[in-house]
């Protein structure tokens, strides 16, 4: 099932490319593959190499990403999605539209935000992708560019004690009034114990 | 293990011989109960690994009802863990002397229940393993860690309360039942820690209770208002109310009384201490239930009047969901067969006597397990803030068969802990000691 559809899509696709010799050899390969069997290596060494490399322009203001995809050969790749993003602490943020897909000369350009926070000196990192291309390996590439915005970083210690601040900084009688609870209880059972104790040290004299 | 013989043991008294010797002979009943439990243990079991292994995936939580049956469940088990500060505590310095017999009864459902509960959150967890970032991570400002904090500490004073009043029942044990295993003797030898009814021992025993008695009751009062304060911090419907602590409380010592009664039913019926168990205390419980199924009544109507005058947004909402909505079954169910008619019923003499008062209880406690499932997850469903584009299966909950199994196992590791506890300890206070203005003297009363 998952060979036909691969089948007809790369059929539907050398109507309109001129790249046919590569679809020819591709198309073989996944005809030997259907009838040998040989499962194992598709999905695996049959996917070709797509390199993307990135250039960016800046002007008036307006920042785009530029990416262009070329094959092993050097050939641009048309009609490859691929996937932007800006890594943030936790997770990767997507940027561009939801389909990035590159033209007849493998070129997609998105535009990147410009309020989009960086480190202190307004560094980020921009990632591009190919996730689960029908045709090519994954790939990802990582670069970093100063096209954030700077932003200065908290310092613990001067932050206000509050809430919502980290452990170190919670509001003095929020921490005096929980420990005192804590210590007033705890020492009640501390005493309890000891009597405990002294309870089984009493010697008994047996008449 | 041969049978241990009743009559080689060293009872003195008619009272020592019958409240001791449920300790020395095992019926056949008792151990299908112990087998019966253990198996729905077992599948709990099944359920967890399947938890542990596939994670919480394998449940109905999802974004929205992120807190499911594990968490009713806990808030259940916190509750009827009150019912130890109910009878150590309200009824000891008040110097109710009819509730005397039930508070060990009280004690051990408080040990097992908060033991339930604190375990129950562990099972919540998709990553257990990381529970003691909660300590390494410690944020005072977190709801969460209060509740962790006290919760630690009122297992510790429940088991001390236990213990403590337990003190010369197992030193009796250790000297009155000689033809038992080796490991019991043990136990009892370690557990009775020297003690030999000496005046200066008693005397101090007597000063440890009194500190503990006034203790428990903060520590009890502060443990349910803070598990209430878990949801009155977080910005949902139905759980945005300055109402919540006392609501959570009052609602909590009527569970537990209820809890008590069906306890000590069976206890009665099984350990034949019907001489000890009267239907004076069915009574006595019956009109304890009133008084405080009256005051949850009050703070219910607290609860929900408010909101259902005013019906505004997801507020509003959320009370038409329970009103005339999906839970409105369950709602009424809740309102009107564990709350309003118990109340009614109990009113009447008849209805007070064991039987009739076993079953309004049971009433009063599946309407007390399901009000905390109302609690809890019609508001995760209802969230000020909804998630754009949310999955059609978040708006619903209906929980897996590996959460029913895990809950029910709960429930069958608290009954468990009781059997087991009163197998092992005397279940009513045998020794009883009067604290004179001048005199300590011992007194075998009833």
């Amino acid at each position: 099932m998952v060979l036909k559809l691969s089948l007809n899509k790369i059929f539907s696709k050398m109507k309109s490319n001129k790249n046919l010799y590569g679809y020819f050899l591709r198309i073989m390969l996944l005809a030997h593959l259907f009838f040998i069997g040989d499962f194992s290596m598709y999905g695996q060494d049959s996917l070709a190499v797509a390199e993307v490399s990135l250039s960016f322009s800046d002007e008036d203001d307006v920042k785009t990403i530029i990416a262009t995809a070329v094959d092993a050969s050097g050939i641009p790749i048309e009609e490859l999605d691929l996937y932007f993003y800006v890594t943030r602490t936790f997770s990767e943020l997507p940027i561009g539209d939801v389909f990035n897909t590159t033209d007849e000369n493998g070129v997609v350009k998105i535009k990147f935000p410009n309020d989009l926070p960086g480190d202190t000196e307004g560094n980020v990192e921009i990632v591009v992708k190919i996730i689960e291309s029908d045709l090519y390996n994954d790939f990802t590439l990582k670069v970093i560019k100063n096209w954030g915005m700077p932003t200065t970083m908290l310092d613990q210690s001067e932050e206000k004690r509050s809430l919502w601040a980290a452990a170190a900084n919670a509001p003095i009688t929020l921490v005096l009034a929980t420990s005192g609870m804590i210590l007033v209880i705890w020492f009640i059972i501390g005493y309890i114990i000891f009597i405990l104790y002294k309870i089984s040290r009493i010697k008994v004299v047996s008449s | 293990m041969s049978k241990p013989n009743i009559e080689l043991q060293k009872f003195r008294t008619k009272r020592g011989k019958r409240l001791l010797t449920h300790l020395i002979s095992t019926s056949l009943q008792y151990k299908l109960w112990i087998a019966f439990l253990l198996l729905l243990i077992v599948i709990g079991m099944i359920g967890y690994y399947r938890q542990l292994r596939y994670g919480l995936e394998v449940t109905a939580l999802r974004d929205y009802t992120s807190w499911g049956i594990y968490i009713s469940n806990f808030v259940f088990f916190v509750a009827i863990s009150l019912v130890g500060s109910l009878f150590s505590s309200i009824l000891k310095l008040n110097k109710n002397e009819w509730a005397r017999p039930l508070t060990r009864i009280s004690e051990i459902i408080a040990v097992a229940a908060i033991i339930c509960a604190a375990v129950i959150i562990i099972v919540d967890m998709g990553r257990p393993d990381r529970f003691f970032y909660v300590i390494k991570y410690l944020r005072i400002q977190s709801p969460i860690i209060w509740d962790v904090i006290i919760i630690s500490t009122y297992l510790v004073i429940s088991l001390l309360l236990l213990y403590i009043s337990l003190l010369p029942d197992i030193a009796l044990c250790r000297d009155r039942l000689t033809e038992i295993p080796n490991w019991k003797k043990k136990l009892y030898r370690i557990t009775a820690i020297n003690w030999q009814n000496h005046p200066r021992q008693i005397a101090m025993l007597q000063k440890v209770n009194t500190i503990l008695a006034i203790a428990v009751l903060p520590v009890a009062f502060a443990i349910h208002t803070v598990t209430s304060w878990l949801f009155a911090t977080t910005w949902r419907p139905g759980w945005d109310s300055t109402n919540l602590g006392p609501y959570f409380v009052s609602g909590a010592f009527m569970a537990g009384a209820a809890v008590i009664i069906v306890t000590m039913y069976f206890i009665r019926k099984h350990l034949k201490l019907g001489s000890y168990i009267t239907n004076l205390h069915f009574d006595k419980m019956g009109k304890l239930l009133v008084l405080l199924s009256l005051v949850y009544l009050y703070f219910n109507i607290n609860e929900y009047l408010g909101p259902a005058f005013k019906m505004v947004g997801v507020e509003g909402e959320h009370i038409t969901e329970l009103f005339v909505g999906n839970y409105a079954p369950m709602y009424w169910f809740v309102q009107l067969g564990g709350l309003v008619l118990p109340i009614i019923f109990l009113m009447f003499n008849r209805f007070r006597k064991p039987l009739p008062i076993l079953i309004i209880s049971i009433f009063v406690v599946l309407g007390a397990w399901f009000k905390r499932f109302l609690i809890v997850i019609p508001s995760l469903q209802h969230p000020y803030l909804p998630i754009q584009g949310v999955d059609e299966s978040y708006l619903h909950y209906n929980p897996t068969w590996e959460e029913w199994a895990i809950t029910i196992s709960s429930f069958a590791w608290l009954l468990l802990i009781i059997t087991v506890l009163i197998k092992l300890f005397p279940v009513i206070p045998i020794k009883k000691y009067k604290h004179g203005s001048e005199t300590v003297s011992e007194q075998n009363i009833f």
